[in-house]
């Protein structure tokens, strides 16, 4: 589903040289895959997720999502591409404060032209699924850290998207909530999706297909 | 679509509540010098020549009813209208005359001149008629200072005036007048008058009533020039001052030249404030939201979606503020001219052009600055806004 080659991506320091970040990374997930991506802090995990999400453009390499070379699509083209084929779990849960859980869940919706009450059925399912649907009025000030990040997966999922990327999403987790959240990110990849796990603790992902360790750049299977 | 603005709204409200309530400030005084500058561009103003009791823009000597007369018979004069203007308080009228107290006789048998002010607007009661005595009708700001109404009396050097009749406020000179039938003008300038009473007593001078006019209103006919008929009237009728309507309009701009300059000043600082203020505060908002934006974008929002979105909200708080900034003002300028009232002043005038400018531009800077302000935010990449957000 996701094929990534040669990925080359460099910061500027504030002196103005430059911070090589990733030197040239491939990578290829199935559908189905669970892939988990690990490194030391500042290995430049963050980054390769948002590589191959569209989140920001590389410096050289190329990202493709099933035929379509996306990295080479104007920032339109990229947009639709987020909307329609990718699913982002942040470690911080990237609420918006503004709106109720339900409204944060189908905010996905919002930017595909989803029809609103196919959607909002769809939502609820999801909310409901991870135990949150009581919570569904709620604002995210008003909710612990996992019941967010719960919110965060539906709406990560709820455009069904084939590519699931989760970064750190257990980060800011206790040990409890945590093991919700991969569990419902092991059932995405078991229903077909293409998931991708960024975090510095891979033992705590079971049921991972493949594991690699980003050290140096350089993207190697642990 | 509004919830978590509230603060944005409010800085908005006070910007444009602070924009609107210097700009009612200034058509204040736009108001009271183009009232001044109509009244004086609808007739020919003569006086009497000379330095005599006359008062107010009217100032000058003695005019004899067969001046009047004579003016009458002057080729293109429509009407002449005899009156006294005096002061209130003699001691006071020499000074503030953009704000002193006047009497107004006017002669009630001719129809008024004045081709702006064929006659004054009447809020309470009814205007002077013919074969009136003693009675007054009243400026509105005279009005509201001493508490007078229809129907209460008025005490002018010595003699009780029933008052018949409030004028609406017109913002400029006549908020200030006592109108009365020129024969008790006429008794009230002998009272006040001590050299005209030595002159009247000593019969040296052959005066009767219809003599003592201060000056006199007078009107042209359809086509002719004002200014042309004035000039006719200064060569044909020996000892009067005429002054032309373009002159005397000339003369009332240069005397509240200063006013004019103010308001100027008052205006642009009104926009200045109020527009950075504004303009700060929605670039404000939509920086504030950066991750917001990062996030949607991650959810596939496209630039123009996310731009028509923060668009629409920015015309919706902007709209919000700038009804609440409106009314701010006209709540802080309701209490402020209720005080004033007390002393017959009014220090604002909420025009609908002043309120729906205010607005327009609230609306069209809160949209600019929505549209400049995500113009930078949408140049970041997802990522950047997210990260530069968190």
């Amino acid at each position: 589903m996701l094929r990534a080659a040669g990925l080359v991506k460099s910061y500027r320091a504030p002196s103005g040289a430059a911070l090589p970040v990733l030197a040239g990374v491939d990578l290829a997930v199935k559908a189905g895959d669970l892939a988990v991506v690990s490194g030391p802090s500042g290995s430049g995990k963050s980054t390769l997720l948002n590589l191959l999400g569209l989140l920001e453009d590389a410096d050289a390499g190329e990202t493709w999502f099933d035929d379509v070379r996306v990295s080479g699509l104007g920032r339109a083209g990229k947009s639709r591409a987020r909307g329609r084929c990718v699913g982002f779990v942040f470690q911080a849960f990237h609420l918006l404060p503004g709106l109720t859980a339900l409204e944060n869940v189908l905010l996905a919706a919002r930017y595909v032209g989803r029809p609103a009450g196919e959607a909002r059925r769809r939502a609820e399912a999801l909310m409901e699924a991870l135990g949150v649907l009581e919570r569904r009025d709620h604002y995210p000030a008003q909710l612990s850290g996992g019941e967010q990040q719960r919110v965060a997966v539906c709406r990560a999922v709820l455009n069904d998207p084939p590519l699931l990327l989760a970064d750190e999403p257990t980060g800011n987790l206790d040990d409890a909530s945590g093991a919700v959240i991969l569990g419902a990110l092991r059932r995405r990849a078991e229903a077909g999706g293409a998931v991708v796990v960024v975090t510095h603790r891979p033992a705590a992902v079971g049921g991972a297909t493949a594991v690699y360790r980003l050290a140096g750049g350089v993207l190697e299977a642990a | 679509m509004l919830r978590g603005y509230a603060f944005t709204i409010a800085g908005i409200a006070i910007g444009v509540g602070g924009l609107v309530a210097l700009g009612a400030m200034s058509e204040r005084i736009v108001r009271f010098i183009e009232g001044g500058d109509r009244f004086v561009l609808g007739q020919i103003s003569v006086a009497g020549r000379g330095m005599g009791m006359g008062a107010g823009f009217t100032a000058g000597g003695l005019l004899p009813g067969a001046a009047v007369r004579a003016l009458a018979g002057v080729p293109g004069v429509a009407g002449v209208q005899s009156q006294v203007l005096l002061p209130l308080n003699p001691s006071v009228s020499q000074f503030m005359t953009l704000t002193q107290e006047l009497v107004l006789g006017l002669d009630l048998t001719v129809p008024m001149p004045n081709r702006h002010y064929r006659e004054l607007p009447v809020r309470a009661g009814r205007f002077l008629r013919a074969g009136d005595r003693k009675v007054a009708v009243l400026g509105a700001s005279f009005a509201a200072a001493r508490g007078l109404g229809v129907g209460s009396r008025l005490t002018l050097e010595g003699d009780a005036y029933e008052v018949v009749g409030v004028l609406e406020r017109t913002l400029t000179a006549p908020d200030r007048f006592v109108i009365v039938p020129i024969a008790d003008a006429r008794e009230q300038w002998v009272a006040k008058d001590r050299l005209l009473q030595t002159l009247l007593a000593s019969g040296a001078a052959a005066l009767t009533a219809g003599d003592l006019n201060t000056g006199a209103a007078v009107g042209w006919r359809d086509g002719e020039d004002p200014d042309v008929v004035a000039r006719r009237i200064r060569e044909t009728v020996p000892g009067v001052n005429v002054q032309l309507p373009s002159e005397l309009s000339g003369l009332l701009r240069a005397s509240t030249a200063f006013f004019s300059a103010l308001l100027v000043g008052i205006g642009a600082l009104a926009l200045a404030i109020g527009g950075l203020s504004l303009a700060n505060t929605m670039a404000a908002a939509v920086f504030e939201r950066i991750r917001d934006f990062g996030v949607k974008r991650a959810l596939g929002a496209t630039d123009l979606q996310l731009g028509r979105e923060v668009l629409g909200e920015a015309l919706a708080v902007t709209l919000a503020g700038g009804l609440g900034g409106v009314a701010l003002a006209l709540g802080l300028g309701w209490a402020i001219d209720g005080w004033a009232a007390r002393s017959g002043q009014q220090l604002f005038h909420f025009s609908p052009r002043l309120l729906a400018g205010a607005l327009g531009f609230s609306v069209l800077l809160g949209g600019a600055a929505a549209i400049y302000a995500t113009a930078r935010v949408v140049s970041l990449s997802p990522a950047e806004a997210i990260r530069r957000g968190a």
